[in-house]
């Protein structure tokens, strides 16, 4: 009886060893994503599309022969439960991605640099950590930056604005990436020699946006620059096309663009970014199309942010070979290279020291009304990042 | 000027038609309705399934989504509060708390977090419309002012002049006596819960079709919470001023002010009016001690 009381915990104690290792012999990502909540509209399609992406992987063999387990974290765009997530996800995860608001990044980054675990943000915008000089753990997919947006955002109106004076006004989000970003905006037009508006902060939680509409009307507006979230950028065009305005506004061009530019039909409505929408028709949009049927309630043409950031965890994942470890990975992060297809303008190409990408690129999107479609405002501009 | 007085006035019938759920379950029932923004969600939503069903078809979608929201209201009685009558007042409020919880649940479930924009499948468009003195609104905002008037006219004279309005408002006042009286007042109460979802309904359809419909409107219902509370919970009359106030210091902050102010200025109104006149503006001050 003792014996086989021994044999038994013996054998319990052996497969408790044997399940780590068990569990090892896969690509184990932690992902935190909000999937619900009031940022969901943003960010929920990076979730879908990893879903999507990773099933055709697995389906196909995996990577290196292994299989990639993601596990999923709904962080609802809010910190603490972010924190939660990241606790959660860091113990067993060889890299971490984030697909939230920028209010989840700290706990986040926080366990990255305790655990020393890639952390790849996937969906929501680029912290600085990932420009150069870039932090070795921290990684960036997204196809939005702060600062670099602006910048090209400027050089668009100048560009269509020709030699005229024009005055541009702000509306940002009371989220600290919007403002922080519209702030630097405005000096940047400023040094720029544009006429600007001082930002009109519009709050989380607005009934109208008519009253922050009629300040940047008032003020004179040619041109209006949002950056935020959709709902908040598009709830101030809105507005103002209620009050009659009829100046040009332009605003990052989220998974949305493609249903709102049809919706609303509006020629000074400007979205611009660094996806390409799937009206151009490139095979990689048919493939995406065909394999999100079924698989997702979201449309395809929400996916390309999400569809590019798994691309690139794909491509990382192949570099770091088998066995991979974490260390292993971050240091293959650094000499990845995705060809994005044609979802983006160019490759994402990361170095030593630049996490972001060597170069970024923007295409600009309206209503045209001649066409009775959406048309490319121009080709791609190319910035370099140094 | 002009521009901030017919913001004012279109944010003020928004609130309005909003507050005044509060105040019908309030003033028959005695329980604050903390899903009151839930339901206004509900009822966009509802008109977005139907719209769906028969896209195009405004004058039919309109009043069956009303019609089905106000039968959520009084299936919320009947199933939910009714068991709760003998109870204490704060259990039925915890009641409704976690009915907002779980209807914002259902409604992502359902629907997911995506934007919708009910307009365009019921056919309908929003196109700016000048008024005298230069400012312009939209055609929804008009409906929105249109709409609170009508629902208030008829709230008012249903109240004062119809049978059950009369029972309602004398099972209001106390319960026991009117159910001695004959009054069916389980019934009185489901149909207050009706009409406050009714209401909120109201806001939430003209709302999906000005500005947006997601999951997360429910927060608006907080802002009408504050109005319901400034004009006084037991007055319905109450609530055209408070939300009139309310919305004006809301659209002068904007325009003269720190535009975050919006965002609190409903409750600075509350904060204020609590210190000076802590029953509101027409409530009365029995009630608040009998909260």
């Amino acid at each position: 009886m003792r014996r086989s009381t021994l044999s038994a915990l013996a054998a319990l104690l052996a497969a408790a060893v044997a399940a780590p290792a068990g569990a090892q012999d896969a690509y184990r990502i932690g992902m935190s994503a909000a999937i619900t909540g009031r940022a969901a509209t943003t960010y929920a399609p990076t979730y879908e599309a990893y879903k999507v992406y990773f099933k055709r992987v697995n389906d196909a063999g995996g990577i290196n022969g292994k299989k990639v387990e993601i596990e999923y974290e709904d962080d609802r765009g809010e910190p603490q439960r972010a924190a939660a997530a990241a606790k959660k996800l860091v113990e067993k995860s060889l890299l971490l991605v984030n697909a939230s608001i920028s209010a989840t990044y700290k706990p986040f980054m926080t366990e990255s640099e305790t655990s020393k675990v890639p952390l790849l943000f996937g969906g929501g915008v680029c912290p600085r950590e990932a420009f150069p000089p870039a932090n070795p753990l921290i990684f960036c997919s997204t196809s939005f930056g702060s600062k670099w947006d602006s910048r090209f955002v400027l050089g668009f109106i100048k560009e269509q604005s020709a030699a005229k004076k024009v005055k541009i006004g702000f509306a940002a989000q009371d989220i600290p990436v919007s403002r922080l970003e519209l702030e630097f905006a405005e000096q940047e037009a400023k040094a720029m020699g544009f006429d600007t508006i001082p930002v009109v902060v519009v709050p989380n939680a607005v009934a109208d946006f008519t009253p922050f509409a009629q300040k940047l009307k008032d003020a004179g507006a040619d041109w209006v620059f949002s950056w935020a979230p959709w709902p908040h950028e598009i709830g101030v065009f809105e507005a103002l096309q209620r009050i009659g305005w009829k100046g040009n506004y332009i605003l990052y061009g989220h998974q949305q663009t493609q249903d709102e530019l049809a919706r609303l039909k509006a020629p000074n409505l400007f979205p611009f970014g660094g996806n390409s929408l799937f009206i151009e028709g490139a095979p990689i949009h048919a493939e995406i199309a065909s394999l999100v049927k079924g698989q997702s309630t979201l449309p395809a043409h929400h996916m390309s942010e999400g569809w590019v950031s798994a691309m690139v965890l794909e491509a990382s994942l192949r570099a770091c070979g088998w066995p991979c470890s974490r260390e292993k990975l971050a240091k293959a992060m650094t000499t990845v290279t995705v060809d994005t297809k044609g979802l983006r303008g160019g490759p994402i190409e990361w170095t030593a020291d630049n996490h972001y990408r060597k170069a970024t690129f923007y295409k600009v999107y309206r209503w045209d009304p001649a066409r009775n479609g959406i048309a490319a405002v121009g080709g791609w501009t190319r910035l370099d990042i140094k | 000027m002009a521009q901030v007085v017919a913001t004012a006035v279109v944010l003020a019938s928004f609130y309005a038609l909003l507050g005044a759920g509060y105040v019908l379950v309030y003033r028959a029932t005695r329980v604050l309705n903390l899903a009151q923004g839930d339901l206004m969600t509900l009822g966009g939503y509802l008109l977005f399934s139907v719209a769906v069903t028969v896209p195009g078809a405004p004058a039919l979608a309109i009043p069956l989504a009303s019609a089905l929201a106000a039968l959520a209201g009084f299936l919320i009685y009947r199933v939910l509060m009714r068991p709760m009558a003998g109870h204490p007042i704060f259990a039925a409020v915890l009641i409704t708390m976690t009915l907002g919880i779980l209807l914002r649940a259902a409604i992502v479930l359902v629907y997911t977090d995506q934007l919708r924009h009910p307009i365009g499948l019921l056919g309908l468009t929003n196109p700016p419309r000048p008024l005298p003195g230069g400012a312009v609104v939209s055609t929804f905002d008009l409906l929105t002012v249109l709409t609170a008037a009508l629902l208030f006219a008829g709230l008012f004279l249903f109240l004062r002049l119809s049978p059950i309005g009369i029972q309602m408002r004398a099972a209001g006042e106390r319960a026991l006596l009117a159910a001695q009286r004959g009054i069916n007042f389980h019934l009185i109460f489901a149909l207050a819960w009706a009409l406050a979802s009714f209401a909120g309904a109201l806001a939430g359809m003209l709302y999906a079709n000005n500005v947006r419909l997601e999951p997360s409107l429910d927060v608006l219902g907080l802002k009408a919470f504050a109005v319901a509370l400034v004009g006084g919970l037991d007055s319905l009359g109450g609530v055209l001023p408070a939300a009139l106030l309310v919305a004006l210091v809301e659209v002068l902050s904007v325009r003269y002010g720190d535009p975050l102010l919006a965002d609190v200025s409903p409750f600075l109104c509350l904060l204020a009016m609590l210190l000076v006149r802590p029953w509101g503006l027409f409530g009365t001050k029995e009630e608040l001690e009998r909260v």
